[in-house]
């Protein structure tokens, strides 16, 4: 069925309703990114923006080591992030898909209320759940395991759980609708030929929700480079990523040039490995 | 393997998985909800007694309840802007074809796919210079803006779904039945997306209600709740806090199970 109708630009119909949203995102997107970029180029002088073109923040950033350590930190711990939704979502958004027919729309609410919650106050519910003190030890010690069983609040692996939390739902959703919109005669007609319930996932499902796998990927990892609570709350701090970095040089250093030019190194190298990362999938698919 | 092992399993595995996920997404809600019942005044456990007396003291907490207020200001205004704005951009994005289409739609969905905290950042570098040369601090005023940047791109994507579902031979019947265009939006267009821009207002005051990245780079010294609490997490907590999250948490259930109860209805007028 083809809905759409051809309109020109000069047609109140189209820039009308089109106009508020290119109005928003050229004044409050795309300029602040230009100027962002613009401010890379200047100084800091006592606090104070100078405006002086210069190249000294970008020699500064490609000098130090130390920024592209805790860059390469954050794209491990986003790709990490990424690999475990996937590996969780996949079963969920299937069932979801397939089965609970029954309790369906209870599950997706309950799914829903989750996500949606304030991630400020669910990453404090984590640092109340798995503190020495906390939930976690006291039922377990009521099981009569040893006093403080659970002790990997502020380390990395409590930053992970923390961005898995918050980010699986973008997976599950994404996948869910891949998974929804296959057409169920395929997965039949793969039972039909004497395909288990395995072989039928992994040879038909699995390939057509390459979609939703790919869009959950890239969102989350999107979403993930950018992760500041979870290090600063769950992981206490210890190991810095990129967005705390750049948060600290805005507030605590007052740098905003080195700011914006780390702003912008993260963005390009998180964007850079969505590419990179498309290509070698499209040329994988390319090969089959 | 044999057929119907492997279904018994890929059932234990599913049903397994899907419970195991659903008692991982409560976990942290209801230690909070349990922690905002602790009577003494410190988060651990065990609790030295029951009690509501945190949520007694929530309510006369001056900065708490201002909290909750600015809070409501900016979700209020944040969903009835951002929702106009996406419901008009979807029917652009979906049902027009023009020069620029795939522009318009990039343009209009970016915000989506950028990490908010650096979208809170860039815009707060804006309002700064901006500030700077037209003598404005950033306050509620920004924050709504910022809101609206992250927001609307969410309820274009939500509205879309609706516009999808949306036959445009309805439209033509009522202009060809002599109704004028604002006729036409106020008696078809707006009653059969509504369902859509119904869910989508539902999720942008949500996700405004439940910001931190955008509020805390954005609103200068004005706090809403996710900025109250977090830097109530930093100073060392009460039985406060979590008490404050738990009031939270009705409006978000109250709007999520209204939103699913409007769905069913939506499929049947539609």
């Amino acid at each position: 069925m083809d809905m759409e109708v051809s309109r020109s630009w000069r047609d109140p119909e189209l820039w009308v309703k089109a106009l508020p949203s290119v109005i928003l995102q050229t004044t409050c997107f795309l300029a602040p990114l230009v100027m962002t970029f613009v401010l890379t180029f200047q100084k800091t002088q006592n606090f104070q923006l100078n405006w002086t073109w210069n190249l000294a923040t970008w020699t500064d950033v490609f000098s130090k080591p130390h920024y592209w350590t805790i860059l390469g930190h954050t794209l491990v711990m986003a790709v990490a992030c990424v690999a475990v939704c996937i590996v969780i979502a996949l079963p969920i958004a299937y069932g979801l898909a397939t089965r609970f027919k029954r309790l369906d729309s209870e599950i997706k609410v309950l799914i829903t209320f989750a996500f949606i919650t304030d991630a400020t106050l669910k990453t404090f519910g984590w640092v109340l759940f798995l503190d020495k003190k906390g939930a976690a030890n006291y039922l377990l010690m009521q099981m009569g395991f040893p006093p403080e069983t659970v002790a990997f609040l502020f380390t990395d692996w409590a930053t992970l759980l923390g961005m898995v939390y918050n980010l699986l739902p973008f997976a599950i959703f994404t996948i869910y609708l891949s998974i929804d919109n296959i057409d169920r005669s395929l997965i039949l007609a793969a039972y039909d030929a004497g395909a288990g319930k395995f072989r039928a996932f992994w040879e038909v499902t699995l390939p057509l929700s390459r979609p939703g796998i790919w869009a959950g990927s890239v969102l989350i990892f999107l979403l993930g480079v950018g992760v500041f609570l979870e290090p600063k709350v769950l992981g206490g701090g210890k190991s810095p990523m990129s967005a705390e970095l750049i948060r600290q040089t805005f507030e605590t250093r007052v740098n905003w040039p080195l700011g914006a030019a780390l702003t912008l190194v993260l963005m390009a190298v998180a964007i850079f490995v969505v590419l990179l990362f498309s290509r070698v999938a499209g040329m994988r698919k390319a090969g089959q | 393997m044999n057929h119907r092992f492997e279904s018994a399993l890929a059932n234990v595995i599913l049903y397994g998985a899907m419970a195991a996920v659903l008692v991982f997404f409560y976990i942290p809600i209801f230690t909070l909800i349990a922690f905002s019942f602790q009577e003494g005044r410190f988060l651990t456990l065990p609790f030295d007694g029951v009690s509501l007396k945190w949520y007694g003291a929530l309510f006369k907490s001056g900065p708490a309840l201002t909290a909750l207020w600015n809070s409501t200001i900016i979700a209020a205004f944040a969903t009835v802007i951002a929702t106009s704005i996406g419901a008009m951009a979807a029917i652009v994005a979906v049902r027009y074809r023009f020069t620029g289409k795939r522009a318009f739609q990039g343009l209009a969905g970016a915000p989506l796919a950028f990490p908010q905290l650096l979208l809170g950042i860039v815009l707060l570098l804006w309002f700064s210079v901006l500030g700077r040369w037209f003598g404005f601090n950033t306050g509620l005023v920004t924050a709504i803006i910022g809101h609206i940047v992250y927001i609307a791109p969410f309820a274009m994507v939500i509205v879309a779904v609706q516009v999808y579902n949306f036959d445009p031979v309805l439209e033509d019947a009522a202009r060809d039945c002599g109704a004028s265009t604002w006729e036409v939006y106020r008696h078809v267009t707006i009653p059969l997306l509504w369902p859509g821009i119904f869910s989508a207002a539902i999720f942008a005051f949500l996700l405004s209600w439940g910001n931190f990245y955008i509020t805390y780079s954005l609103a200068g010294s004005t706090r809403t709740i996710p900025t109250f609490i977090f830097s109530g997490i930093a100073v060392g907590s009460s039985p406060l806090y979590p008490a404050i999250a738990t009031v939270v948490f009705i409006p978000g259930i109250l709007l999520v199970v209204l939103a699913n109860r409007f769905r069913p209805k939506a499929a049947a007028t539609a």
